[in-house]
């Protein structure tokens, strides 16, 4: 370490005080603030850094993109119910796969808003479909939710029709509900493919996490409306198992994570950490809820609503969870080093 | 025709920043604000939207091998997009507006470009950055428009000490490795070369812009072991497979258990 007595930072072994302010005296050291760095932070060795400055940027998505994921999984398996739904005939089940579309049209019209409204140049999102890349995971999911938010519209409008017409809006349904499940997944596909530390060592578990949760978003928004015994007792089966999905797959996300301490931090502390927590405690009161009292339908719609608070802190932890990791390089080098 | 690209011979560097004014005056970037870091002559800090070349200012309380003048040393170090042979951003682009030139550099095409910020968490060396007011994605361009004319570019072209090196790929990697030779046999055994090939990063295959080195990449704010996000991502979409179809079978279950169900 430089031998620096009085603060001028010159070390006497290699320097001389020969300067026109050399003969100033000083009492003691002043004090310029606490963002001042009183060692040298660049030193090498185990955990060298940068002056602990950034190595990644950070994301640049505002809030659009993880109310976009929300939503995005919400209509997602909303269609994917549906298809699953219409297998099946009668006035009760029609009425539900009925609601089922009018999640994925709203969900996937809205969630096409947040987008664009999300770019630097919204007035280019076209430009989204102008290659085909299977690289990319944004550019297939423009493909998606091109052909998603359309199949929604059609298979919502032509069910209601009889005839040809009802045969056609049913071969919607079923590409809907196809569609739909790739809209629900490619959410964490794409998240999974970047180098921020968080996102990028949860590769193999974000795909499940987004489809478990927005399996369980659909659950939990279909409970907030009245429905018949047969749809009330789809939607329990259908919500026990999405939840519990989350749960799982949330805990083995965080497990996988977290075999690197600075990496796994974002998700224990700060904005990312407390929305983490929270989502896990809001998805397990909706799952048990439901279960323990199955023949009250307030208690159902408010496992309902716990589910929809608990689904969206759970995308607004992996969004913030991920700015807080790209803001630590440990978090990186840490993850390279151990591989 | 045949890769360009830069080789940054880092221990003649003397941190006067010509190449980062060179490089903003040619290509008329504007200023990110005029910010004091406080930590140290570098108030620079990081290459960014309208940055794109950034030297480090480097303190180390231990001396360089070749050194004896007690243990300190400044390594300077001119950082700049590297132009991965995999790059992150380009194959992450949604749009198509990132390309691969004929010079094997990677350009983004501002035209196109529609800033939906993808390849801002795409890059494994945080290079590329979204301007804000601008709206769009930017990076150093290897002037490609200097290029086209058959100009060095204008970092190399102002660099007074010949430490920032263009030209055609392969003769930067002979000339980097007869330079690791020579400081070898001066006795700085420290130096590396980083990123030079395939097989010396094969996160990323290579760098057309790659560097000499005299300590660990961490303490340049380079990553040890990049990894292009891309070169993994089927294993993304199969793991989406198996979750959808686990999502299907419980909807399908679902309605076919639900039919003998008790009322709710």
């Amino acid at each position: 370490m430089i031998q620096d007595k009085d603060g001028r930072g010159i070390d006497e072994r290699l320097g001389s005080l020969l300067g026109e302010g050399s003969h100033q005296l000083v009492s003691r050291r002043q004090s310029v603030g606490e963002a001042v760095w009183s060692n040298i932070p660049s030193a090498s060795g185990e955990s060298a850094t940068y002056f602990d400055r950034p190595i990644l940027k950070a994301p640049v998505w505002e809030i659009d993109i993880p109310a976009y994921y929300y939503l995005g999984g919400a209509a997602g398996a909303s269609m994917a119910l549906a298809a699953a739904a219409q297998l099946e005939g009668g006035e009760e089940i029609s009425r539900f796969v009925r609601r089922c579309h009018w999640i994925g049209i709203i969900g996937s019209s809205a969630g096409a808003v947040l987008l664009v409204h999300d770019l630097g140049r919204p007035e280019r999102f076209v430009n989204m479909l102008r290659v085909f890349r299977p690289t990319s995971p944004m550019n297939l999911g423009a493909w998606i939710l091109a052909g998603a938010a359309p199949l929604a519209i059609a298979a919502g409008f032509f069910t209601r029709q009889s005839g040809q017409f009802k045969r056609l809006g049913e071969t919607a349904g079923y590409a809907a509900g196809l569609f739909g499940l790739g809209l629900a997944g490619y959410t964490g596909v794409l998240v999974g493919n970047t180098a921020t530390p968080v996102w990028k060592e949860a590769r193999p578990c974000l795909p499940v996490l987004f489809l478990s949760s927005a399996a369980a978003s659909t659950a939990s928004l279909l409970e907030i409306f009245p429905n018949g015994p047969r749809t009330s007792q789809l939607i329990l089966i259908f919500g026990t198992a999405a939840r519990a999905a989350e749960l799982v797959s949330a805990r083995w996300m965080e497990k996988r994570i977290s075999r690197v301490q600075t990496t796994g931090e974002p998700l224990r502390k700060g904005v990312g950490g407390a929305l983490w927590k929270t989502a896990a405690v809001l998805t397990a009161a909706s799952l048990v809820i439901p279960l323990a009292g199955r023949k009250s339908g307030k208690l159902r719609r408010c496992a309902g609503v716990l589910g929809t608070l608990g689904a969206i802190a759970l995308r607004l932890a992996v969004h913030f969870s991920g700015s807080a990791s790209a803001a630590n390089p440990r978090a990186t080098f840490d993850l390279q080093r151990r591989g | 025709m045949a890769a360009k690209g830069f080789f940054t011979d880092t221990t003649i560097c003397i941190g006067c920043k010509a190449c980062e004014v060179a490089c903003k005056q040619w290509n008329q970037l504007p200023d990110d604000g005029f910010h004091f870091t406080g930590m140290s002559y570098d108030n620079t800090a990081q290459l960014g939207a309208s940055t794109w070349r950034h030297v480090s200012f480097i303190e180390r309380p231990v001396a360089l091998s070749t050194q004896d003048a007690g243990a300190f040393s400044w390594l300077f170090s001119s950082d700049v997009c590297k132009h991965c042979a995999r790059a992150g951003c380009l194959e992450s682009c949604p749009t198509g507006a990132i390309v691969r030139t004929e010079f094997e550099s990677v350009y983004v095409q501002p035209d196109i470009c529609n800033g939906c910020g993808y390849c801002v968490v795409n890059c494994p060396f945080g290079v590329i950055d979204r301007r804000e007011d601008d709206g769009r994605a930017w990076k150093c361009t290897l002037c490609y428009d200097r290029l086209k004319d058959d100009m060095t570019p204008a970092c190399a072209k102002a660099c007074p000490t010949a430490s920032i090196h263009f030209g055609e790929i392969e003769d930067l990697r002979e000339m980097a490795r007869a330079r690791v030779e020579e400081l070898h046999g001066q006795g700085m055994n420290e130096a590396y070369l980083y990123g030079e090939s395939k097989d010396s990063q094969p996160g990323t295959e290579g760098l057309n812009a790659f560097f000499l080195l005299v300590d660990q990449p961490e303490v340049y704010n380079l990553p040890p072991d990049p990894v292009v996000p891309t070169k993994g991502v089927a294993a993304g979409w199969r793991s989406m497979a198996f979750a959808a179809l686990g999502l299907m079978a419980v909807a399908v279950g679902s309605v076919l258990a639900s039919r003998n169900g008790d009322a709710g």
